[in-house]
């Protein structure tokens, strides 16, 4: 794989493996529009979309339309960014621990911030809830416990300034077993509708995308993202050691504190929007840099494509595989993610004797 | 100049450095020496920046080391750790490049190229770093460290190693060496701590002798370079020759020459078996 990357000089791998990413999503993103328990065939679905532009082609009833405008677009639009936030996320993360096993779910962001998303909705006063302050006041809070987790993990993973692995991962298990207990005992202490929604917060939906949650999830998603592309050369720097990064110039604790924010903001809003997805900022990562190298120049950008990419693809299945039902969209990314991990671990370790 | 006065590091009311004081000029190879547990390394982490020291002051070209934000020091002086491990793919240009991440140049391909030829390492450039073999790791992490201060700046740079030749075979400790003694001529002083006492015999302009964390000598080679000192310090006896060809002291550890008496012994004993 590597030697398809050395064929092609740096500057054009990375513009053909974005654009190609880019169009992939494309792709798949107008496909998935024409699949579901409603008929709307992927001709109707294009012409849909191109009448919103002023252009008209084939025939669809207003129904349909309706469909693939109000609850199929910002569907996907909601996948494409929690993939990809959940994506660059992990890559960020498993950079800045050094380690390519960490995750945004394995080590405690994504629990915590279910955990006080939860609480959250259990807790504010229905009036409040109702009003643009939920919009934002979820994910805000959302984005405080994920940052609160993650620094417990950090911390914890920390033996005489260097990260632990084996901490690292202990405390992310511990962390998590404790949000989760948590969880279900807020849960149980309120009422009927809300226990229901354990499964929205354990597996993650991407059901509940509605127009109103975009703006929320563009700005908090998109933006911290592009925050984090501007880091890709002190990730790299940082991807030597801490040590070594100092020595070079970084100003590391700055750097490590911009970081968490960022990615236990952008996690944070996923959760928050889309309940805990696993395994994407796991997997994706790792793909990339198999295929195209460790450079975060690039691959900061094309976990972002690939995570939305592989986010579209699970929520594709998750709601045609049992039509008219829809599996938990956790159910599938584990499916695929879990034994990946399995492999990434067995593999990590006879690497290292 | 790379100035140190006083340091005094305490761990637990311990002192690791205690009282040290020492200079470096440009152009300049000076070699700290010392036996194990001396407090060399936490020197080294002194004088690099990477720990900070309450009691006394260290320097770069005049301008205390607190004041300088870790950028600007990043052009002042570059640092090689004991050990480096990289966890990702990164090729070893990439890890070279890196060197420049903090540092404003408008030839950064130059500088990387001029660097990865003098370290012989360009013919590495496309391997990734982790499949390297343990001399060709070290030769890049060299030529990381180098570009981050190879640019000709109007002010004098300074090289930090802790033990660049640990890992190497001897044709490759002294190439290694040969480069850090040609970087003299390039307004840089380079400070090295080395274990092995013929190279920095060879190499080194001024040797610092480190022990229990005092500096127990300190000046020219040829000065710190005495049976007595060395004995002392390493606690083993310690006879030094002269090269026939070259003229230059070479060190000898073996306890055959420094103690005939306790040699005598030894024979005695092999022939009682």
């Amino acid at each position: 794989m590597i030697s398809v990357a050395q064929s092609i000089s740096k500057r054009n791998l990375k513009v053909t493996v974005l654009s190609g990413l880019g169009i992939f999503l494309l792709v798949i993103g107008v496909f998935s529009m024409s699949q579901g328990a409603f008929a709307i065939s992927l001709s109707q679905s294009i012409s849909i979309l191109l009448s919103e532009l002023g252009i008209q082609l084939s025939d669809f009833n207003s129904q349909q339309a309706n469909v693939l405008l109000q609850i199929r677009l910002p569907r996907i639009l909601l996948a494409t960014l929690v993939g990809g936030g959940l994506g660059i996320s992990g890559a960020a993360l498993q950079g800045l621990f050094r380690n390519p096993l960490v995750e945004p779910g394995l080590i405690g962001v994504s629990s915590g911030s279910a955990l006080f998303a939860v609480i959250f909705l259990v807790f504010a006063p229905t009036t409040i809830a109702l009003s643009w302050i939920q919009n934002l006041g979820m994910p805000l809070f959302a984005f405080l416990g994920g940052l609160i987790h993650v620094v417990a993990v950090y911390l914890l993973g920390q033996s005489s300034n260097k990260t632990n692995t084996n901490n690292l991962i202990l405390a992310g298990v511990a962390i998590n077993a404790l949000a989760g207990a948590l969880i279900g005992l807020t849960l149980f202490y309120s009422d009927d509708a809300a226990i229901r929604s354990f499964t929205f917060w354990s597996l993650g939906d991407l059901g509940g995308a509605t127009w109103e949650k975009m703006p929320t999830a563009t700005i908090l998603i998109a933006i911290p993202s592009l925050l984090l592309f501007s880091q890709s050369k002190n990730l790299n720097a940082i991807s030597l050691g801490e040590q070594e990064a100092f020595h070079m110039g970084i100003n590391v604790p700055a750097l490590k504190v911009k970081l968490l924010l960022i990615t236990a903001l952008i996690v944070g809003v996923a959760v928050s929007l889309t309940g805990m997805i696993g395994f994407v900022g796991l997997v994706v990562p790792h793909l990339i840099r198999i295929s195209f190298g460790a450079d975060h120049k690039l691959l900061l950008p094309a976990s972002f494509l690939l995570g939305a990419i592989l986010l579209n693809v699970a929520d594709l299945l998750a709601r045609t595989i049992a039509i008219p039902a829809e599996l938990p969209i956790g159910v599938i990314t584990a499916l695929l993610g879990a034994p990946f991990f399995i492999y990434l671990i067995s593999n990590f370790n006879s690497s290292k004797n | 100049m790379l100035a140190a006065s006083n340091i005094h590091f305490c761990i637990k009311q311990r002192p690791i450095v205690d009282q040290a004081s020492l200079s470096l000029e440009a152009g300049e190879v000076l070699a700290i020496l010392g036996p194990n547990g001396a407090g060399k390394s936490t020197l080294f982490k002194i004088l690099s920046g990477e720990v900070s020291c309450k009691h006394g002051s260290v320097g770069y070209n005049g301008c205390p080391i607190h004041n300088l934000k870790s950028k600007q020091l990043a052009e002042i002086r570059a640092v090689m750790p004991q050990h480096s491990q990289v966890n990702f793919p990164f090729t070893s240009q990439e890890v070279v490049e890196l060197g420049l991440v903090a540092c404003k140049t408008n030839k950064p391909q130059q500088l990387v190229k001029e660097v990865m030829e003098l370290t012989q390492t360009s013919h590495l450039k496309e391997r990734v770093f982790n499949q390297l073999s343990g001399g060709e790791k070290q030769r890049v992490q060299l030529a990381r460290v180098l570009v981050q201060i190879w640019e000709n700046k109007p002010f004098p740079r300074y090289l930090l190693l802790d033990e660049p030749t640990s890992a190497l075979d001897i044709a490759q400790q002294h190439s290694v060496l040969q480069i850090v003694k040609e970087l003299k001529n390039r307004n840089i002083g380079v400070l090295l701590i080395l274990h092995d006492l013929n190279l920095a015999a060879q190499y080194a302009d001024r040797i610092i002798l480190l022990k229990n964390g005092i500096i127990a000598g300190c000046g020219e080679t040829s000065e710190v370079l005495q049976e007595g000192i060395l004995s002392k310090v390493f606690e083993h006896p310690v006879t030094i020759m002269i090269h026939p060809i070259t003229g230059r002291k070479i060190i000898s550890t073996d306890h055959f020459y420094s103690n005939p008496s306790k040699n005598l012994k030894t024979i005695q004993y092999g022939n009682s078996f």
